[in-house]
This record gives structure tokens, C-alpha cells and sequence, in this order.
């Protein structure tokens, strides 16, 4: 017990190797992790992609039609930010692939072993996940919106981010996405397998909310409503036009009713997961 | 310095870690030893806090090691060769590491430059042999310069020369004070590398003492004699008290319980000629065989899942439960 004499043998170095853990720090080496996967940048891209191709296709589609001109139900900024149906079904992909790819593989135990309070780990991972997906989705509205300004002119249809509505919905999109990405994240932590994680997402998000959505029982379209991504993508519609994410049409939620809806959910599942983290052996 | 007190993991009412007490001294290297499922991988896993004790505790350096404000400057940990993302470079995956404690990325380069992973910097982990595995393993558990070390099994998969730089290694990072735990099945292994040795067995600790110490206690003393009139010494020898004479051949006997002087002076006084008298050398091998023979008598007879085997290089007929 008294032998710590020893380590005086050590070479002496005037500051030590190894600084001590902080929260930045971890931030850091999250995004060396996240930017050193092949799998990251093929997510990104795929999903920035889906939004101008998205938006391209629905435009050049309604430009066929000259007679729908003046129609309500054209609202550009709809139509731009459409393909988030899709791209949301990429980023959740890599929200749930980024902590449950962990566990596959074994990393997590030189992750854990490196931050073992573990949740500053968990929530610096977090962080950059949904941040990085923001960046991303923001970088894809942008592209849609040019993808679909040739069109504005022959369709009648416009983006004026003066216009509250317009500036919602296309901010919209990168809040939406990083909430559903938050969400796919909390799952894979909780579920710890990829194939189980995608699995559950995909199955929450085109399953169970539209297949409940599209039951024609009030009260249960009514319940529907509330589910995480029927509830979020409130931001994302204009009073005019239904929902472009799922079937439910039903709700009594106002745009930012429905995205703190979806934020619980958000934060009832990180809750979960950052408890069972800290219970549970790696 | 690593201290356990009264240790102890239950997995779902299966006890793995049975309220073990040891301390694992600075400047020396502690072998950690035992057969598979003797406890040695979750007590490791304890100690960095990857499993969670059922009861007991374990400090590094005086703290919990999640205590430590920079745990990879305490302790350096090889627990698994492929706690690694596959699809990473092991360049990425020792800069990330790095990166959450703050440590100079020029310190990646130097721990890939002393492990030799420097010509594979830049291929994805996945693509490693167990080998290279190990020694990105080893390198990550060097990157904090740390005070302690914990290395389960550090040597599988690596070739000889690999082998013997593990030792080297080990050795040297003991003799500058340093702290090393290292578990291996390897009993040859352990006799080259170690100092000290702690030896599990059912969650138990059999032995704690330094490698001569534990080999000298559990030596039984045989000595071989070759004789063409094998019967006759075995029966002046079995009128002494307390020697027992085991025939392993026609014309050879284990003798146990006296020396080989006095087995010469018998045999002279019976008039039978000694072709060969020789005492034979325990090995560190024996010695743990011994150790933990009553372990695995006791163990026979319960039914345990966990995947045991023998070591592939054990010369003694007794087996380690390798009838299970």
C-alpha cells in the first residue's frame, strides 16, 4: 500500500498525456466517429439527395396539369420540402445505426471504457448525430428550393420566407428531421442491435402511425394523431394541404402543438435509454 | 494498484465472481490465471466499469475508475480485440480516443509506431487479423500513458515474434512502475512474463502469491526411477511410511513422499539395480493443474454452461473438466 514510490521511476512529463474528460472533448471524438464511417456520408447524401429530387419530380409532375393553376392546394413550400417522407426514413437509418452500430460491433466497450460516467458520452453523441443531420437537412431544402424555382413561374406557386407559413415549414424540415433522428437514436440505445432498431423505427413510422392513421374510427385517427411523427410533421403542413408524412388527417394540434408532441416522445425514449445505459452491463 | 473487495457478479442467479479480495501491486506484472470461465474476464470488466459488481468493490489507483477524471491516464485496458468499430481506420478509431481526453494526436502516431500498425494506419479495422486486432488493441490501451494496465489475454492470435514483444512490453512498462494485470491460459506464457500470480477458480481465488512461491507449495515432490526389478523396489519402498509408489510402465515408477537419496539408499539395501533416478520437475503448468484440480472435481458434478477448455498444451493426464 505504500509503495507508490515506485511510480516515481516514471518518465516525468510536465503535463500528463491524457487531459481529463469533458463534454466538448466528447463531442470531438463523436464527430471523428461519426465522419470516419463510409455508412455516414452514403446516409447523407442519399437523404440530402431525396429532397431536391423529390421536389423536381413533384413540380415538373403538377406542371402538367396547367389547370390546377390557382388551386389552393398548391403551396410551394410543400411542395419543396416533400421528400422528407423519405429522407426521414435515411437520417432515422443513421440515428439508429450510430449507437447501435456500436454495439454490433464492440465498439461501445472502448467508448464506455473511455467516458465510463457513460451518459455525457451518450449525449455528446446525441448532439452530434442530430446536429449533423440539421446541417445536412437545411443544405437539402435549400437544394429543393432550387430545384423547383423553374417552376415556380408556370405552376404559380412561390416561397417568400416573409410569409410565416413558408418560413415553418421549410425550417421545419431540419426540426423535424433532427427530432426523428433523436428519436431513432433513443431507440437504438434502448434496443442495442441495428437490424432491431431500424426495424422498429421503420415499423413506428410507416406501419403503426399511418396504418392506425388510416383506420376509420375516429377516436383511434384521433389517438393517431399524437403519435410521434403524425404529430411533428404538423410543422411541416400548410393549413391547406394534408400531411405529405402520413395518412393522418385527423388532429386538433397547431404546428408547434404537434412539434412539442413529438419532442415528449423524443425525450420520453432518451430518458429511457439514458437510464437503462447507466443500468445495464455493456 | 488495483484493490477488489469481497468482488462479486451474478449473471441471473448464476455466480461468475464469488466475493474475491485482491490487490494488484505497482512495478511488477500479476498474472491473472485460471480456466475459461473462472471469472478473470468479468472481474476485468469490473475494474473499468463495464459490468456492474452485485456486491463489493474494486478502486484503481484509490478510486472507482469511473471516479478518475482521466480514466485513460489511469488505466489502459486490452478487454476484447474487436472492441472496434469494423468500418473505421485504426487510425480513426485511436484519434477519437484520443480525442475524448484531450491527448495530442502526435501520441496516436507514436503508440501505432510501437505497436507497428503504422504501415496499416489507414485500412478499416475490420478488415484486421486477430493479430493486428490485439495490437490496436494494445496501442489504444497505451494512448494515455497509463499508470496501470489490464490486458485480457493480449498474446491470442498474435504470432512468436508478437509474443515476445507482448512480454518485453509488459515487462518494461512493470519496471517503470507501472501497474499490469494480465490474464492468460497460457501457463508458459506466464511463467516468462510474470511476477505474481492470482489464480481463479469458480469465481474464487485459489492462489495469490508470487510465481515461485505458488509453484514451490504446490509441488508434490515425484521422483521417476527406471529399474528392470521394478516390483521388488515398489514393495520395499511402500514399507516406509508415507511414501506412495505409483508403476507407469514395466520397468518405471512415480515415487512420491521420498527423496531420491533415500530411494537410492532402499534400493542398495534391497540389492536391485537403478537404471534412472529423477526428480521430477513441477512446471508452473502442474502446479496450476494442482491448483485448481479440486476446483474442477467439486464443479464436475454441477452442470455449467460456461465453455471450458483444456489447455492445449497440458502434458499431466489429469483434465480440467474436459469430460463436460
Amino acid at each position: 500500500m505504500t509503495t507508490f514510490a515506485t511510480l516515481a521511476d516514471l518518465p516525468a512529463r510536465a503535463t500528463p498525456v491524457a487531459q481529463p474528460v469533458t463534454f466538448p472533448r466528447l463531442v470531438a471524438a463523436e464527430w471523428i466517429k461519426l465522419r470516419t464511417l463510409r455508412s455516414t456520408w452514403w446516409s447523407l447524401l442519399v437523404g440530402v439527395a431525396f429532397l431536391p429530387a423529390f421536389a423536381a419530380m413533384r413540380f415538373s409532375s403538377i406542371s402538367a396539369v396547367p389547370e390546377a393553376v390557382g388551386s389552393p392546394y398548391l403551396v410551394g413550400a410543400v411542395y419543396v420540402t416533400s421528400g422528407v417522407a423519405l429522407t426521414q426514413l435515411v437520417f432515422c437509418t443513421l440515428g439508429v445505426l450510430s449507437i447501435a452500430g456500436e454495439y454490433g460491433t464492440g465498439q461501445i466497450r472502448s467508448t464506455l471504457t473511455a467516458a465510463p460516467r457513460r451518459l455525457p458520452a451518450l449525449w455528446a453523441k446525441l448532439f452530434v448525430t442530430v446536429a449533423v443531420v440539421m446541417v445536412a437537412s437545411l443544405l437539402g431544402v435549400a437544394l429543393a428550393w432550387a430545384a423547383g424555382t423553374p417552376w415556380f413561374e408556370r405552376t404559380g406557386m412561390s416561397i417568400d420566407l416573409t410569409r410565416a407559413d413558408d418560413l415553418r415549414i421549410l425550417l421545419g424540415v431540419p426540426l423535424y428531421l433532427g427530432a426523428a433522428t433523436a428519436l431513432a437514436f433513443g431507440i437504438g440505445a434502448i434496443v442495442r442491435s441495428s437490424a432491431a432498431g431500424i426495424a422498429t423505427v421503420l415499423g413506428l413510422l410507416l406501419v403503426l402511425e399511418n396504418g392506425l392513421g388510416a383506420v376509420p374510427w375516429k377516436p383511434l385517427q384521433t389517438f393517431a394523431s399524437f403519435l410521434p411523427a403524425s404529430a411533428g410533421n404538423r410543422l411541416l403542413q400548410s393549413d391547406a394541404v394534408g400531411s405529405v408524412i402520413t395518412t393522418s388527417s385527423t388532429t386538433t394540434l397547431s404546428p408547434w402543438e404537434g412539434y412539442g408532441v413529438m419532442l415528449a416522445w423524443v425525450a420520453v425514449v432518451l430518458v429511457a435509454a439514458s437510464v437503462l445505459l447507466r443500468r445495464r452491463d455493456a | 494498484m488495483i484493490e477488489a473487495t469481497g468482488l462479486t457478479k451474478t449473471y441471473e442467479g448464476k455466480v461468475a465472481v464469488d466475493g474475491i479480495s485482491f490487490t494488484v501491486r505497482p512495478g511488477a506484472v500479476t498474472g491473472f490465471l485460471g480456466p475459461n470461465g473462472a471469472g478473470k474476464s468479468t472481474t476485468m470488466r469490473m475494474i473499468v466499469g463495464l459490468d456492474r459488481p452485485t456486491a463489493g468493490s474494486v478502486t484503481v489507483n484509490g478510486r472507482r475508475y469511473a471516479e478518475h477524471r482521466a480514466p485513460l491516464g489511469e488505466v489502459g485496458a486490452l478487454l476484447d480485440a474487436k472492441a472496434v468499430h469494423g468500418g473505421r481506420s485504426a487510425k480513426a478509431h485511436l484519434l477519437a480516443l484520443a480525442a475524448t481526453h484531450g491527448i495530442d494526436p502526435r501520441r496516436v502516431t507514436t503508440v501505432m509506431e510501437e505497436t507497428g500498425l503504422l504501415p496499416v494506419a489507414h485500412k478499416r479495422a475490420g478488415t484486421f487479423s486477430l493479430g493486428m486486432g490485439q495490437r490496436l488493441g494494445i496501442a489504444a490501451a497505451l494512448l494515455g500513458d497509463p499508470r496501470t494496465l489490464i490486458l485480457d489475454e493480449p498474446v491470442n492470435g498474435l504470432d512468436p515474434e508478437g509474443v515476445v514483444w507482448v512480454r518485453n512490453l509488459l515487462r518494461g512498462l512493470a519496471a517503470q512502475g507501472r501497474t499490469v494485470l494480465l490474464s492468460s491460459h497460457l501457463m508458459s506464457e506466464m511463467a516468462l512474463t510474470a511476477d505474481h500470480l492470482i489464480v481463479l477458480g469458480r469465481g474464487r481465488v485459489l492462489a495469490d502469491a508470487p510465481v515461485a512461491e505458488v509453484v514451490e507449495r504446490a509441488r508434490t515432490r515425484v521422483v521417476r526411477v527406471r529399474t528392470p526389478m521394478a516390483q521388488e523396489l515398489a514393495s520395499a519402498l511402500r514399507a516406509l511410511p508415507g511414501v506412495e509408489v505409483a508403476p507407469t510402465g514395466p520397468d518405471l515408477l512415480d515415487v512420491t513422499g521420498a527423496e531420491a537419496p533415500e530411494i537410492a539408499q532402499v534400493a542398495t539395501g534391497a540389492g536391485v539395480v537403478l537404471h534412472e533416478l529423477a526428480p521430477v520437475q513441477v512446471s508452473l503448468e502442474d502446479a496450476y493443474m494442482q491448483l485448481t484440480a479440486t476446483e474442477v472435481e467439486y464443479r464436475s458434478g454441477s452442470p455449467d454452461p460456461v465453455g471450458d477448455r483444456t489447455s492445449p498444451t497440458s502434458r499431466t493426464t489429469r483434465t480440467t473438466g474436459g469430460a463436460r
